[in-house]
This record gives C-alpha cells, sequence and structure tokens, in this order.
C-alpha cells in the first residue's frame, strides 16, 4: 500500500481540501477515460464456468467469446470468425481468429476452445444445462473446431454468444481455483488486481495488447451496492456513470434529474409459473380449468398500475415481444374476469373455491404484490396463502425439495425462441415436474430440427397451446430503465438484462 | 494490573472457542443447500452435490466446524463460498472503512457528548432542558432516516460531500475525509444522543457528592474540581455507556454502510449472513468478537485506572 | 393510512414490550445477584454477559431468524436476550460499588437477611438508572425493527411502523408524505419513553426535582445595629439563608444568626439535625448548596465582610484563612485519587508549592494527625484506609495551608467511640499550638463541654441561647438548651444513620 505524506497542514486546509474535493468530484470522475457501472448483481467467481446472466459484463472485459451479440441479438464474428451448421444440424463447425492470444502466450486455438467447451459442459455450472446434448467438441486443426451433438439444438449460437463462449486460458484449469480470483481471457481489460475489492468494486485497466480494436475507456469500475437508492445518488453526483435501474421509485429519482438520461428497456417478465400441471402437491391444479381460473382472476392491470405505476405491460405469455414466436394478441388471453373464474373452478367441481399454498421470496414478492394477489384470487374464491422463505433455503425448498405447487418469479426474455423453449417448456427446471403432451411434444420436435425462421409458425403454436393450457400465469412485462450521465451513451443488449461492455462510449 | 489483563484475555481466547462453535452450528442449522443457491436453479442435481461435496458440506456439522477450527487456528479461514474472495482479504479490504468510521463516531462521540453532558449538568435550567430535547429528539429519530436526509441535503443537493463510496486515507486524506464525514456525522448523533444522557446524570451525582463540597471548602476553583475531580469520577459509568455504544455501532454501521454503499463490514454481514456464506461470516464473527473482547478490556482498563475501587471489586 | 399506523402500534409498541420484559427478567436478577455475592456466580454470569455482549447482534438476528421464524415477535425475543446484558452490568456495577458501602454493611451486621437488603437497601440504588435504562432501550427496540425493515429483513407480513417506514421509504420520490406519520410515530414514542424515563427517575432520586436556582438578588443588611462588640475573628449578624423555591419565591431556613468567635478561640454552634447549624456553617464557608444564598446580614471573617464578595475573593478566603473539617470522612474524600493527592492538590493551588515541597509537606502534616505511617498513607486510596484514620487525613487537609478560623462540622460524630475521644484530642492540640479560631458544629453537648470557650444553641433557624460554656451548661436558661442537656445525661451518643448524599435535598 503506498504510504502518503501528510502534508503538515492545519485543520482548517483539511477542512478547505475536504469541501473542495467533495464539489469537484463531479468533474474528475466522469473523466472519458473511465467508465463507471453500478450494479446490484456480484458474479459467484470471475471463471467462466460461473458466469450468468446479468453479470456477463463482469466476464466480458476480461474474456471474449466465440461469437459476439449484436445490441439487436444478430450474430457478429469475434473469435470465430465463421460458423455454419451440418445439414441435419447436429454439427456446429467454427473457424477461429488466428492471431489471438492470451497474455502467457498461450494461442487461442482450436484446443484452447475444445477444451473450454468441454469444461462448461462437465463444469456444473448453468451451461452445464445448456450444452448437456454436446456429444462432442473435436479440434480439426489449429483453427476449425466441430462442436457435436446428439440433436439440433437451435440455441447453441446464443449460448456462444453469451456465458458458453467465454474463451479461457486453458492453463488455469489445472488448478480449481486460479480462474476465480485471477481471470485469464483475451478480452478487452484485464483486471486491476490492487484496485479491486472483490464484492464491491471491479477495476478493469485496457489491455494494451487487444487483438481488435480497443474499447474507448481505458478503465471500467463495476461497482456492486446492496440498493439502488445509493445508486441513484451516485448518479446524481456523477460517481456513477451507469446503471439498469429496476424499482419504479429509483426509476423517477432518476428521471427527476435532468442530468441524468433514461432509456427504458424491457427484459424481465413477472408471473405465477404454475409447475404442478399434473396435480402432484395441489391436486386441483392438475385441471387445466382450475390454472385458467387462476389466470382469469388476476387483475393484471391494476396490478401493473399499482405496483409498477403502469410501467411495463400485462400479458398472459412467456414469450417477450423480441422473440419471433411472440404473438401480440396472447397480451390479452385472460382478460380480469373474476366471474369467468369461479364459473370455472364450478365446472372443474371446486364450486367451494381452492386453497393454495406459495412461497413468498421478499426480493421478489414485495408487500403490495403479495397483498393484490391474495385479493385477486380471493375474489375468485381461491384462498392464497404465503409462506415466507429465506433467501438462503429458498431455492432448495422450491427447486430441490419441490414442495411447492408454484412460485412467483422473475424471469428474463430470450430473444430466441429456442432458449423460451427449453428453459421454460422442456422439462428441467422451470417445468420441474416434466409436465408436457402429445402436442407439445410434436411441436418441440419440429421446431428443434427447423431452422429459427422455418420454426416461427410452430413456435407461435406451441406459445398459443401453452397459454391455452394455462401453465403459467403471467402478470407483466417489467420496465427497466438504462440511465446514463452526460459523458457517457449506452445501448441496451438483446438477451440481457444489461448492456454489454461494448455497448457504452464516451456522449459526444 | 497484568494478571487481570492476561486472566481476561485466556477468557476471550476461551470465548472466542464458544462463540465459534456456537455460531457454526448456529448458522449450519437451518440446513440450507449451498451447492443449489451457488449454482442457480437451473442446475442438475448432480451437480450440485458434487458441488456440496466439493466443499465438504456432505459431512456432519461438528466434522466442518472441527475442520474450519483446524484451519483458522493456521490463519486460514478459507475463501467465501459465494465470491470466491479469501475470507481475511476481503475483511481485511473491508476493515479499514468500518474502523474509520467507527472510530470517528467514537471519538466525535466521546467529546461531544462529554462536552455537552458535563455543560448540561453543570449549567442546568434551560441549557439542561434543550440539551436534554435535542438529545432526545437525535435519540428518537431512525437512525436510517437521519442518514437518508443527511445524504439527500449535504451530498445530493448541496455536493459537499460525495453521496457514496470510499476512499482510503492512502490513497488521498481529504478524499478520505469526505467520505467518511456524513457516516459519521449520521452515527454520532443518536449515540451522542444516548451518552449526553449517562454522562449528564454522572456528572450532576457526583457534583453532589461530599467530596466535592469539601474541595470547594479547600480552596479550588470550580473548573478544576469540575475537570479533574468531577470528571474523573462520572467518567466510569459514561464510558461503560460508550463502549456498550460502540458495540451496538456494529449494527448501525450495517444501515449507513448501506446507505452510503460503502464497502464496510457492516454491509458485508448482511449481504453474506443473508446468502448463509458461512467462511465469511464465521470470519466476520471472529473479527467483531476480537474487537468487542478488546473493546471491552480497553474500557475496563481505563475504568481501573480511573476509580481505584473498581480496580479492586474485579 | 392512520388505521394502519394504529394497526401497526399494537406490533411496535408490542414488540418493544416483549423485548424488554425478556431483557428485565434476565438482566436485573443476575445483576444483583452477580454484584451482592460476586464469587462464582459473578464470575460465570461476567462470562457468559461477555459471550452475549460480543456476539454481532445482526448475525444473530438472521441466523435466528432464519432458525426460528420470520416474525416480529422472534426477533423482539432475541433482542432481549441480547440486551439483557446490559441490563445486567449496570446492576452489577451500581451493586458492586454500595455493596461495600457503610449502610449495606450496617444493614447486614444489623442481622438483615440478604435478600431484604438486596430489595430494600440495593434495589432502590439501582431503580434510577434502570428506569433510564429500559426507556433507552425500549427506543432501541422500536428503531431497530425500523432498522430491520429498511434492509428488508424484518417482520416478515406483520406491519409495524418500521414496515410503514420502509415501504414510504420506497416510494419516497412519488409520496414523500407518507414517510412523516410512521416517522413521527416512531420519534414521538422513543422521545416520549426517555423523557418518561428520565422525569420518573429525577422523581425517585431527587425528591421534588432538580432544585430551582437561586434568586440572584443581593443581600440585605442587617436589621440590628451594631449593638455588642464585633468578635475579632468571625463574627456574624443577624444572618438569614433562604432556599428558591420551586414555584418561585424563597423560603428562609435560617433567620437572623449571629455569632462571634476571637481569634484562637472555640465556639461550640449547637442543635439537633435542621437547626441550621450546617446552613450557618456553609454560608461562612460560602458553599452553601445549589438554591440557597445569604438573603440577609454580615459575615466579617479578620474584619472583612464576606457577604456580597465576589466569588473569586471568597474562594481565596477558603483553604488559606478558613478551613472546613467535614463530618462523614470516607464521603469527603475522592475516591479516585490518592491521599497524597488530594492533600498536595490545594496547597499548590492556594499555596503556590512546588510538588516536591507539597510532598513533604503533606507527609508533615499527615505526621502531625498522627498517622502512624504517612508515606504509605500518602500513596493510599481512601477506600484502603479506616474512617478515624480519613478524618485524620481531612484535619491534615483543613491545616494544610495554616488557616485562622477552622470550620468543622461535627467531626466526630460519623466516627467509633474510642476513635472520637482521639480526633478530639488531637483537634484541641492543634488548635492550641496554632492558636486557631474554631467554629465547632456539634449537637453533642459532651463535646462542647470538653473543648469550647463559648457555645450557641441553635433551634429552628435561630440561636436561643450564647454564653461561656460555664454559663450555659450549668445554667441553661431557655428550655430547649435544658432538653439538649437532659437528653445527654439520659443515653448514650451513638451513631445517626446514614443517609445517601445523593438523595439529600438539603444539608441539615
Amino acid at each position: 500500500m503506498k504510504r502518503t505524506r501528510i502534508l503538515p497542514a492545519g485543520a482548517a486546509v483539511v477542512a478547505a481540501s475536504l469541501l473542495l474535493s467533495g464539489c469537484g468530484g463531479t468533474g474528475a470522475d466522469t473523466a472519458s477515460d473511465t467508465l463507471n457501472i453500478a450494479t446490484m448483481t456480484v458474479p459467484s467467481s470471475l471463471d467462466p464456468v460461473d458466469a450468468t446472466g446479468s453479470a456477463l459484463p463482469y466476464f466480458q472485459a476480461v474474456y471474449d467469446t466465440l461469437i459476439k451479440r449484436a445490441p439487436d441479438g444478430s450474430y457478429e464474428p469475434m473469435l470465430a470468425t465463421e460458423w455454419s451448421y451440418n445439414d441435419d444440424r447436429t454439427v456446429l463447425s467454427l473457424t477461429l481468429r488466428d492471431d489471438v492470444a492470451f497474455a502467457d502466450g498461450t494461442a487461442l486455438d482450436a484446443d484452447a476452445v475444445t477444451a473450454n467447451l468441454l469444461r462448461f459442459r462437465d463444469g456444473g455450472g448453468t451451461d452445464s444445462a445448456n450444452l448437456a446434448g454436446v456429444t462432442d467438441v473435436t479440434a480439426v486443426d489449429a483453427t476449425h473446431v466441430d462442436i457435436v451433438m446428439d440433436a439440433p439444438n437451435p440455441g447453441l449460437e446464443f449460448y456462444l454468444s453469451d456465458s458458453a463462449g467465454l474463451m479461457a486460458n486453458p492453463a488455469g484449469f489445472e488448478d480449481e481455483d486460479a480462474l476465480k480470483t485471477t481471470p485469464d481471457g483475451t478480452g478487452p481489460y484485464r483486471l486491476d488486481a490492487d484496485g479491486t475489492v472483490i464484492g464491491t468494486k471491479w477495476v478493469f485497466d485496457k489491455n494494451d495488447e487487444y487483438w481488435d480494436s480497443e474499447l474507448p475507456f481505458d478503465t471500467v469500475t463495476i461497482s456492486a451496492f446492496d440498493n439502488e437508492n445509493a445508486i441513484v445518488n451516485g448518479l446524481k453526483t456523477g460517481q456513477i456513470d451507469t446503471a439498469l435501474l429496476q424499482s419504479v421509485d429509483q426509476q423517477i429519482a432518476a428521471e427527476a434529474d435532468t442530468a441524468l438520461t433514461s432509456t427504458p428497456t424491457s427484459f424481465d417478465f413477472q408471473g405465477l409459473f404454475l409447475f404442478d400441471r399434473d396435480g402432484a402437491v395441489t391436486p386441483e391444479l392438475g385441471d387445466v380449468r382450475v390454472r385458467q381460473a387462476i389466470n382469469y382472476a388476476l387483475d393484471r392491470q391494476t396490478m401493473l398500475d399499482q405496483i409498477m405505476q403502469g410501467r411495463g405491460a400485462v400479458t398472459s405469455q412467456v414469450f417477450g415481444v423480441n422473440a419471433p414466436g411472440y404473438e401480440e394478441s396472447l397480451d390479452e388471453a385472460y382478460p380480469h374476469d373474476p366471474a369467468k373464474a369461479k364459473e370455472l373452478l364450478a365446472e372443474a367441481g371446486y364450486a367451494d373455491g381452492i386453497s393454495l399454498t406459495l412461497p413468498r421470496m421478499a426480493a421478489i414478492v414485495s408487500d403490495p404484490l403479495a397483498s393484490a394477489i391474495q385479493t385477486s384470487l380471493a375474489e375468485a374464491g381461491i384462498e392464497l396463502t404465503w409462506e415466507d422463505l429465506d433467501q438462503a433455503t429458498a431455492l432448495q425448498r422450491i427447486f430441490s425439495d419441490r414442495e411447492f405447487s408454484g412460485t412467483v418469479l422473475n424471469i428474463g426474455q430470450s430473444s430466441n425462441d429456442w432458449i423460451v423453449i427449453q428453459s421454460l417448456i422442456l422439462p428441467g427446471t422451470f417445468n420441474m415436474f416434466g409436465s408436457t403432451d402429445p402436442e407439445v411434444q410434436s411441436l418441440v420436435e419440429s421446431i428443434r430440427s427447423a431452422s429459427a425462421d422455418d420454426a416461427v409458425t410452430d413456435v407461435r403454436a406451441l406459445n398459443e397451446h401453452i397459454v391455452e393450457e394455462a401453465w403459467f400465469a403471467p402478470f407483466y412485462r417489467v420496465e427497466h430503465q438504462l440511465v446514463t450521465d452526460a459523458g457517457v451513451t449506452a445501448e441496451p443488449q438483446s438477451g440481457l438484462a444489461v448492456p454489454s461492455i461494448y455497448n457504452y462510449a464516451p456522449a459526444k | 494490573m497484568l494478571t487481570f489483563i492476561a486472566r481476561r484475555i485466556i477468557a476471550g481466547v476461551f470465548l472466542l472457542f464458544v462463540i465459534s462453535a456456537l455460531s457454526y452450528v448456529l448458522l449450519s442449522l437451518p440446513g440450507a443447500d449451498v451447492g443449489r443457491s451457488l449454482l442457480g436453479q437451473s442446475a442438475s442435481a448432480e451437480a450440485v452435490a458434487a458441488k456440496n461435496q466439493q466443499l465438504g458440506l456432505d459431512r456432519p456439522v461438528i466434522v466442518q466446524y472441527g475442520d474450519w477450527l483446524l484451519h483458522a487456528l493456521r490463519g486460514d479461514f478459507g475463501s467465501s463460498w459465494f465470491t470466491s474472495e479469501n475470507v481475511l482479504t476481503s475483511i481485511s479490504n473491508r476493515l479499514p472503512v468500518t474502523i474509520s468510521v467507527m472510530a470517528g463516531v467514537t471519538i466525535v462521540t466521546a467529546v461531544l457528548s462529554f462536552l455537552l453532558g458535563i455543560w448540561a449538568a453543570v449549567r442546568g435550567g434551560w441549557i439542561d432542558r434543550a440539551v436534554q430535547i435535542v438529545s432526545v429528539v437525535g435519540y428518537a429519530l431512525p437512525g436510517f432516516l437521519i442518514t437518508l436526509i443527511l445524504v439527500i441535503v449535504f451530498a445530493v443537493q448541496l455536493r459537499w460531500f460525495p453521496a457514496i463510496g470510499y476512499i482510503d486515507a492512502s490513497v488521498s486524506l481529504s478524499g478520505w475525509l469526505s467520505t467518511i464525514t456524513l457516516p459519521i456525522i449520521a452515527l454520532s448523533i443518536p449515540a451522542i444522543a444516548g451518552v449526553v444522557q449517562q454522562v449528564r446524570g454522572s456528572v450532576k451525582d457526583v457534583l453532589n457528592r461530599d467530596y466535592v463540597r469539601t474541595l470547594r471548602a479547600r480552596g479550588l476553583g470550580p473548573n478544576r474540581i469540575l475537570f479533574r475531580h468531577v470528571m474523573r469520577n462520572a467518567s466510569a459509568p459514561a464510558l461503560t455507556v460508550l463502549g456498550m455504544q460502540f458495540v451496538g455501532l456494529l449494527g448501525g454501521a450495517v444501515i449507513v454502510e448501506q446507505i452510503f454503499g460503502l464497502p464496510g463490514i457492516g454491509s458485508m454481514t448482511v449481504s453474506y449472513t443473508t446468502r448463509g456464506d458461512i467462511p465469511i461470516i464465521m470470519g466476520l464473527i471472529m473479527f467483531t468478537v476480537v474487537g468487542v473482547i478488546l473493546i471491552n478490556l480497553l474500557i475496563d482498563v481505563v475504568i481501573g485506572w480511573l476509580n481505584p475501587k473498581a480496580r479492586i471489586a474485579s | 393510512m392512520f388505521s394502519r399506523l394504529l394497526y401497526g402500534a399494537q406490533n411496535t409498541l408490542g414488540g418493544a414490550v416483549i423485548a424488554l420484559a425478556v431483557a428485565l427478567v434476565i438482566g436485573i436478577p443476575t445483576g444483583l445477584l452477580a454484584g451482592y455475592y460476586g464469587s462464582w456466580f459473578d464470575s460465570v454470569s461476567s462470562w457468559v454477559v461477555n459471550l452475549v455482549m460480543a456476539l454481532p447482534a445482526m448475525v444473530v438476528l438472521l441466523a435466528s431468524r432464519a432458525i426460528l421464524g420470520n416474525t416480529v415477535w422472534v426477533l423482539m425475543i432475541v433482542m432481549g436476550v441480547l440486551v439483557a446484558p446490559s441490563f445486567f452490568r449496570l446492576v452489577r456495577g451500581i451493586v458492586v460499588t454500595v455493596r461495600n458501602e457503610l449502610y449495606v454493611d450496617a444493614a447486614r451486621v444489623s442481622g438483615l437477611r440478604d435478600w431484604r437488603i438486596i430489595g430494600r437497601h440495593i434495589l432502590i440504588v439501582v431503580r434510577g438508572p434502570i428506569i433510564v435504562q429500559i426507556s433507552l432501550v425500549a427506543g432501541v427496540a422500536i428503531g431497530l425493527q425500523a432498522g430491520l425493515e429498511f434492509l428488508g429483513i424484518g417482520s416478515g407480513s406483520t406491519p409495524t411502523w418500521g414496515a410503514a417506514l420502509n415501504e414510504a421509504f420506497q416510494n419516497i420520490q412519488r409520496a414523500p408524505v407518507l414517510m412523516v406519520w410512521p416517522g413521527v410515530a416512531l420519534g414521538v414514542t422513543s422521545a416520549a419513553l426517555v423523557l418518561f424515563g428520565s422525569s420518573v427517575r429525577d422523581i425517585l432520586e431527587e425528591g421534588a426535582g432538580e432544585p430551582p436556582r437561586a434568586v440572584a438578588l443581593p443581600a440585605e443588611a442587617p436589621r440590628d445595629a451594631d449593638s455588642a462588640p464585633r468578635g475579632t475573628l468571625l463574627s456574624v449578624r443577624d444572618l438569614a439563608v433562604a432556599y428558591a423555591r420551586d414555584g418561585g419565591g424563597e423560603k428562609e431556613v435560617v433567620h437572623g444568626v449571629s455569632l462571634d468567635i476571637d481569634t484562637g478561640r472555640i465556639l461550640g454552634l449547637v442543635g439537633e439535625s435542621g437547626s441550621g447549624k450546617s446552613q450557618t456553617a456553609f454560608s461562612v464557608l460560602g458553599i452553601l448548596p445549589q438554591g440557597g444564598r445569604v438573603s440577609r446580614g454580615s459575615i466579617t471573617v479578620g474584619g472583612t465582610e464576606i457577604v456580597g464578595l465576589p466569588e473569586k475573593r471568597h474562594r481565596g478566603l477558603r483553604g488559606r484563612t478558613i478551613a472546613y473539617i467535614p463530618q462523614e470522612p470516607m464521603s469527603n474524600l475522592d475516591p479516585s485519587f490518592t491521599i497524597g493527592s488530594q492533600l498536595v492538590e490545594p496547597m499548590r493551588v492556594t499555596l503556590g508549592l512546588g510538588a516536591a515541597e507539597a510532598r513533604t509537606k503533606a507527609i508533615e502534616l499527615l505526621r502531625m494527625v498522627e498517622i502512624a505511617d504517612p508515606e504509605r498513607t500518602f500513596r493510599s486510596y481512601p477506600h484502603q484506609i479506616s474512617g478515624g484514620m480519613a478524618q485524620r487525613v481531612l484535619i491534615a487537609g483543613a491545616m494544610s495551608c495554616d488557616p485562622e478560623l477552622v470550620i468543622a462540622d461535627e467531626p466526630t460524630t460519623a466516627l467509633d467511640v474510642t476513635v472520637q475521644a482521639e480526633v478530639l484530642n488531637l483537634l484541641r492540640r492543634l488548635q492550641s499550638e496554632r492558636g486557631m479560631g474554631v467554629l465547632l458544629v456539634t449537637h453533642n453537648l459532651g463535646v462542647v463541654a470538653d473543648i469550647c470557650d463559648t457555645v450557641a444553641v441553635m433551634e429552628h433557624g435561630r440561636i436561643v441561647e450564647t454564653g461561656t460554656v460555664a454559663q450555659v451548661l450549668t445554667a441553661p436558661s431557655h428550655p430547649y438548651t435544658q432538653r439538649l442537656l437532659a437528653s445527654v445525661l439520659d443515653e448514650s451518643d451513638v451513631r445517626p444513620p446514614w443517609r445517601d448524599p445523593s438523595t439529600e435535598v438539603t444539608p441539615a
């Protein structure tokens, strides 16, 4: 640690400089050579196998992905210059750049890519599930890699442009913990270990040997906060350049400051996931009419108005507006109709109503939301009891122990149809009881083996079918605000809640 | 005196041991599936089991604790389950933040509450009442409300101080001062409010003592009596309260650090405890307990020095 | 809003009451026992208390919340356990200091059972601080709830003021007014608690509360002209002492006292407790308690008028010209300083002696008052010496600056009978060696007969009889003097009951 010489300054001088530094903080910190990003997401490590969702920018700073995903969702070359499928779409052939190396000189070649991909598949993280169908990865020659799958996976390109595309130096694979705190990639920045306080602030300095054109900032810092109030205060005082705000009130607070620019983005939707479509935990839910009744009972517009200040859009489908499978008319598939809900319950044989217990994670279901859902359902004769869960055991009780028949979640809406299908409709985490039916099966099979463009009709049919079967009771798509100060511009990123690290630029 | 300190330190070590065992068991009781929380909802059951095995969580709690203890005795507190950071490194990274703020609060509180308390006790009348009312108001306002008001007024509106963040004194002394000033004020207000009452009470009590009258009769001036005799006798109970305040500050630090986005021990405590990150929490507990033991020891030594009678009693 | 506030009050205050009850039930009895009996119980309980106090409260609260459930009640019970040590320490601390006080000792000697001593003598001493502590802890409990809510780890779905405040905080941009009411409710409640606590304490501890300040008026001139010749050393004429009353106005407690002492003579001022003897003595010294003042009359010492003398000049007389020997030896020595430093300090201040010189003189003085090992006594603290020795030290202190007039306020009353005689002999010897005048305040006519030249008898703030010792004791003219005399012959002198100096309103 560097020692600072303390000048024999009197208290008055110290006080004066203190005031000055307070005032001057605004100018100094927003200089265009440093980009200060604030976030509430903390990565569990900087090893790519631990990369997930909104933590991606931390990794993008240090690692490059095989395929780059442009802000609009289209795929562009990055470490891979070309890629193509074989005829039955079970082999993806990648052509790699031949001029990229890690800091220690190790070349980013076909062997390195193979090692990384296999590590993802076998590493136990989120990408293990995504790459589960990969049977083999073979290095054809130094710059060509084939990814072989047991069945077509239309999500593969997306994965390679996301966390599963992050390429780390295989030299670090020996030691299980090495990459966690000392990331080693070919990316535009390198972690400044001295300036970084893990858990609080990560400092990335420009990689002078970067193979591609440099990014516009010399230094990028990502600071993690526990609450958005601190973030907004930092934005207002110029200590933070940009952040994504989720809470409506903090969005309003930021909008009140004319020096800040807010860009609405939409990624998450919030809704009640009715996992128990076969009635294993709550037998009543095995009847489609009961699930439909829940959908009719929800007063989505009022909930949106009261809880989200009308920010966002009500919906009854799980596909987002950026996904080709999205069908606008399905947003209104279940208008608020308590009478109809009662009728459906009566038809299903529950004229006296049913009772339902759902888990509640305070971070997701706020007090007003909890009581709004309770009130809505009560009107239709569904008695809802919330069981408070704490953060440490919630995932386990809901997803491992499968104690509940459903839960309220916020989930990002991928722009890739297949990823929506795979994560929400196929058996898996969010279809934990493995619900399916012949129509789902046949639609999924045809979607899987077609190219994305050819599959659209089937995806929409599947979407409609799922809405009709009321597998979910979505509430609304949530609107977030991407806030930047006067010195920075940022572009929202398709398929990600926050912008990619490449999407920031100094304001002109 | 030395045997007293030695005895206290031995007791402290034993205390550390008991607390560590108690905490470890307590923290393991909820039976959270750490592997599941770490890998997320979409990881397979096998992956979760493998992760738990990797962390050693498949073993009985008592074995886990023994393992932790053996490593801790060698100074190895392990790494966070959730952010992979080394426990000692991450705590020592955050310690300066919390220590800066707490030391500042303790100094400000000690000085101001003694001055105000003595002033109120000696002058009585409306000054006494004013000090009492101000201290009651300061005490009654919820701490985070004070903090929020300070941020909005002095950081966001007036821009006198930064709203968030911490700058280490080794980087910039003025930056350091500017980042800790508002947190110190925020925490000092309720602390002063509490201690000033105690100082006022003890000073009033001592002023009524016979020996104060006798000292006056010997021709000593009021200031000499006040600052030499009254203050020394009134300090012991006030210091006890100050010590308790210091321990209580750890709680207050949590809220203040969150609002100011300070990377300190307080904000760390909440986020890691809610996640159930046992290595970090154990490290935090050990640090706080050592801190509290030292503070209590220090206060007892000072009180013993101030009050020879208590020296004998302890 | 209002109804929510009321409903919240129930939970908020109820929670605080639970926390308090738990803390009191655990803290006070253990504190009393540990402080009173000491030994192993003290060691064990102090150790446990250190354990609890060393635990980081936040972690305990969070952990217990995960284990025991997420309700405001659980939090408050845990909170009660966590704050119980503060009561324990408070009570134990006070009990340890009073355990060895004379009155407790006396109660023990007189055969009272321990639990009665604890109940009657000790509980009374600790109740004031406990009441203050209760109000503080209640405030903390209420504030803590709010803080926990703010962190989002509060009461689950139980409505409390903290929850309301937190919700309002989330909406601070939209409706800042919402924050006012729960904030005010919290603030007012805690403030009321603290004020209530300190006023109850004041009532218990100080009777009618704080004594009002003395009326700032110059003393009236003595009413009777100088009829008799004035004493050469001390002359008091028509002295009236008045105390300010609570509701304004004054109450006169000494009504026109006149007395004279010639150089080198001893005047006995005799009367029962409350007759105004001490008030007269304090008037001469200029150390009347707060609220009291000389309202009329004249006091000359060696010809200097001291009524209306500026405090600074009066202080110059104290110690050097007029010295004071108090009644209760132990309570008149500062427990925090050694005997030596208490002797040295006034000599250095009033006589301007150097440290070494003052030390030599202090040891000389200790030898002069017949203390066997002056060096050792010099180094001792007051609690290490006996009452008789302490009185010798106080006499030495009074002699230290060679006064002309000594005011001895019942100098032997608190001492054992055998020691009384020794101290009296010492006084007489010093008086004759140094030719000092002495105003001896006493209720003991035996003492008067022993050493006084003249005697003045006081009753109800008036001198009822003066004369030489021979005159007054052999031929008392006033019925009160006759009664006093008769009572001396009837009963032996017993030590009066000890009075707690802190509960004393106005000294007798």
